[in-house]
C-alpha cells in the first residue's frame, strides 16, 4: 500500500511538472471558460426575471459564475486524460510499465494530477469571475468550494483516464469527449434554473452528478439554495461518484495497457 | 547462470504467428544481439522479455525469474530503452532521470548519487539542467539508455538503439553501450537490423527470420563459417552454366555457392588462388566471365546465406502479412 502512494505520487509529480513547463496550455484552457463567463454571461443579463422566479436575487452573471466554474473543472479534467494516449504512443506507458511500479498507480496519479490542475483553472476563473464584479457574501466559502471542484474532477478524471485507455486513436477519445462533456454541462442548471427544464429533461438532469455539484458550489457562493436538496445529500451523491469513477478508472486501466497498443 | 532463458517461447496474434517457437539461452555478462528484418518477430520477443506481452505457450526466464509468473520481480531487475526515444522534452535531463529513479524505486538517499554516475557516464553533467528539447537526438538516446541504467539492472535491453541516428552518432553510442558494459558487468541483449551494430557490438548474434531463429554464434564464427573470402562473378549466359558450378564445387577451398540468375557468389578460403582455377575452369567450359571479385565477408552475407534474402528485403510475404495484422489490431 505503502509503495502504491509513493508511485501515485511519481506520476502525479511527473503530470504537474508537465503542466507546469506548459505555460501556454494554462491559457488555453481558460480561453473557452472566460468566453463563456464574459459573454454568455453579460448576453444573457436579461433574464434575470426567470431566476428571480426560482427565488434567485442577484445578477445572472453571479447565478451562471458556479456552473462556469464547474464547466472549467469538466473540461479540464474530462480533457487530461489525453495524455494516456500520448504516453502510450510515444512510449512513457511502456517504460513505466516495465518498472516495477503498480498500474493502478499509474491511473491514480494521473487522475489526481488532472483533478488538481482542474482546480488550479478553476481557480483562476474565480479569479476572472471576480474582477468581472462577481462577489463572495463569504469569501472563507472559497475553501470548501475548492474542495468540492477537486473531488468532483477527480470523478472527470476517472471518466477520461477510462476513456483514453479504452480508445485506441485520438479520434475515438475526442469524439467520446465530445459526446460526453457539452450534454453533461447542459443537462445541469449551470445556466438556468432546474425549474425551468421540461419535466422529462429534469429527471434527466437530476441523474447528472453535475446537477449536485453546481447546486453546492451555487449555494456555498451565492448562499441561496435551490431543488431543494439538502448540502449532505449532495456531496453524499458527489462522493459516490467519484469512488464509482475512480474505481471503473483504475480497473479498466490495468486491464487495458496490458494489451498490446 | 543465464541471464536470459527461453523454450518454445512463441507468440501468435490470431492466425499470424510472430515469434515461433525460439529456444535460446544468454550468459550472464553477454551482449547478444538480435538480429533481423523488420517485422522478423524481434520486438515482440523483446516485449515478452520485459513483461509488455504474454506469451501465447512457451517459457521465458529473465535473471531468473519467470516473466508470466514473476513479471514484478522481472521489472525489478531490468532496464529497458526503447527504439523512440521516450525522454520528456519539456523536463530537463536531470528531472527526467529523476522520474526514471523515482519508477525504479531507488531509495531516496542513493537518488542523486545514481544520477551524478550516469551523467557523467554518458557525458551530459553539462548539460543536465537545460530542458531536453534543446538536446540532439543522440544525447536524446543517449539520456534515455542512462535511464535505463539507473537501478543497475541485471539485464539491459536495447531495442535498436541507433535506429534513426547519423553514422558518427551511432558510433558514439556503441562506445557508451560498450562503456557501460565495463563499468556494470551486466547482461545486455540489443535488437537490431544493422549488421554493422550487431558486429560492433556483440558477443554472440541470433539471427531471426520469420519468426524463428536461423542460426546463433559470435559474428567471427559465423563469418568464418562462409570462409574468409566472397567471390562474386557474373557469367553470360551458356548452356553450360550446369557443368560449370559442378566444376567450381569440385575446388576444395569452395564453401558454398549462391546463385542469383547469372550472378554467382562463392564463399571460400584461400581466394587468390581459387581465382585462376575460375578461370581455367571457364575458358575449359567456353563460359565468358563478365566480371569477377574478391571481398571479407560481411555480417551481410552471414545474413544472406542463412535466410535466402537480404536484410532490407521488405518484399517478403510474411513482413506484409505481419504488417497487415498490425494495422487492423490499430483500428480496432
Amino acid at each position: 500500500m505503502n509503495s502504491v502512494m509513493y508511485d501515485t505520487y511519481t506520476i502525479f509529480w511527473r503530470e504537474l511538472k508537465r503542466y507546469k513547463k506548459s505555460r501556454s496550455g494554462v491559457l488555453i484552457r481558460l480561453i473557452q471558460p472566460a468566453i463563456w463567463i464574459i459573454v454568455v454571461g453579460n448576453i444573457f443579463s436579461e433574464t434575470q426575471p426567470l431566476i428571480q422566479s426560482v427565488g434567485f436575487e442577484g445578477e445572472y452573471i453571479e447565478f451562471m459564475a458556479p456552473g462556469v466554474i464547474i464547466l472549467t473543472a469538466i473540461f479540464t479534467s474530462i480533457f487530461g486524460g489525453v495524455n494516456t494516449l500520448w504516453d502510450r504512443r510515444y512510449g512513457f506507458m511502456n517504460k513505466a510499465l516495465t518498472s516495477p511500479i503498480s498500474r493502478s498507480a499509474i491511473a491514480l496519479g494521473k487522475m489526481s494530477a488532472i483533478s488538481l490542475i482542474a482546480a488550479l483553472q478553476a481557480s483562476l476563473i474565480i479569479g476572472i469571475a471576480l474582477a468581472i464584479g462577481v462577489t463572495f457574501p463569504n469569501p472563507l466559502m472559497i475553501i470548501p468550494i475548492m474542495g468540492i471542484v477537486i473531488l468532483f474532477s477527480l470523478g472527470f478524471s476517472g471518466i477520461s483516464v477510462t476513456l483514453a485507455a479504452t480508445a485506441k486513436s485520438q479520434e475515438t477519445f475526442w469524439g467520446m469527449i465530445n459526446l460526453l462533456g457539452m450534454p453533461l454541462f447542459m443537462l445541469s442548471p449551470a445556466l438556468f434554473p432546474l425549474e425551468l427544464l421540461p419535466d422529462w429533461l429534469a429527471v434527466v438532469a437530476k441523474l447528472n452528478p453535475v446537477t449536485y455539484t453546481v447546486l453546492l458550489v451555487r449555494e456555498l457562493m451565492t448562499g441561496v439554495s435551490e431543488g431543494g436538496i439538502p448540502i449532505l445529500i449532495s456531496v453524499g451523491i458527489i462522493f459516490a461518484f467519484v469512488v464509482a469513477m475512480v474505481a471503473i478508472a483504475s480497473y479498466v486501466f490495468t486491464r487495458e495497457v496490458n494489451k498490446p497498443f | 547462470m543465464y541471464s536470459i532463458e527461453t523454450k518454445s517461447l512463441t507468440k501468435s496474434f490470431g492466425d499470424l504467428v510472430a515469434v515461433n517457437d525460439i529456444s535460446f539461452s544468454v550468459k550472464q555478462g553477454e551482449i547478444f544481439g538480435f538480429l533481423g528484418p523488420n517485422g522478423a518477430g524481434k520486438s515482440t520477443t523483446m516485449m515478452i522479455f520485459t513483461t509488455l506481452l504474454k506469451p501465447t505457450s512457451g517459457k521465458a526466464m529473465i535473471a531468473g525469474f519467470d516473466v508470466m509468473k514473476d513479471a514484478k520481480h522481472v521489472r525489478e531487475n531490468i532496464g529497458f530503452v526503447q527504439q523512440e526515444t521516450t525522454v520528456d522534452e519539456y523536463l530537463t535531463g536531470r528531472e527526467n532521470l529523476l522520474l526514471q529513479a523515482k519508477l525504479n524505486h531507488i531509495p531516496k538517499n542513493e537518488i542523486n548519487k545514481r544520477i551524478d554516475e550516469v551523467l557523467d557516464l554518458i557525458e551530459l553533467s553539462d548539460k543536465q539542467d537545460q530542458a531536453v528539447v534543446t538536446y540532439s537526438g543522440g544525447m536524446r538516446k543517449r539520456l534515455d539508455i542512462a535511464g535505463g541504467l539507473l537501478h543497475h539492472p541485471k539485464v539491459l535491453f536495447l531495442d535498436e538503439p541507433t535506429v534513426g541516428l547519423d553514422i558518427q552518432t551511432r558510433r558514439k553510442i556503441w562506445q557508451y553501450i560498450k562503456k557501460i558494459h565495463i563499468e556494470f558487468e551486466m547482461t545486455i541483449f540489443v535488437t537490431t537490423h544493422y549488421m554493422e551494430e550487431a558486429d560492433n557490438l556483440c558477443d554472440r548474434i541470433g539471427i531471426i527470420d520469420g519468426g524463428k531463429i536461423q542460426v546463433i554464434d559470435s559474428p567471427q564464427n559465423m563469418k568464418n563459417a562462409l570462409g574468409n573470402e566472397i567471390i562474386s562473378l557474373v557469367v553470360e549466359d551458356n548452356n553450360n552454366h550446369d557443368s560449370f558450378l559442378v566444376e567450381l564445387k569440385k575446388i576444395e577451398f569452395i564453401k558454398k555457392i549462391n546463385q542469383d540468375d547469372s550472378k554467382l557468389i562463392l564463399f571460400t578460403s584461400n581466394g587468390t588462388e581459387v581465382i585462376p582455377k575460375i578461370f581455367q575452369i571457364s575458358s575449359d567450359l567456353g563460359i565468358k566471365i563478365i566480371t569477377i571479385s574478391l571481398t571479407q565477408p560481411t555480417l551481410d552475407d552471414v545474413f544472406i546465406s542463412y535466410t535466402g534474402h537480404e536484410i532490407r528485403d521488405d518484399k517478403s510475404k510474411f513482413n506484409r502479412k505481419i504488417e497487415h495484422a498490425k494495422m487492423k489490431r490499430l483500428r480496432a
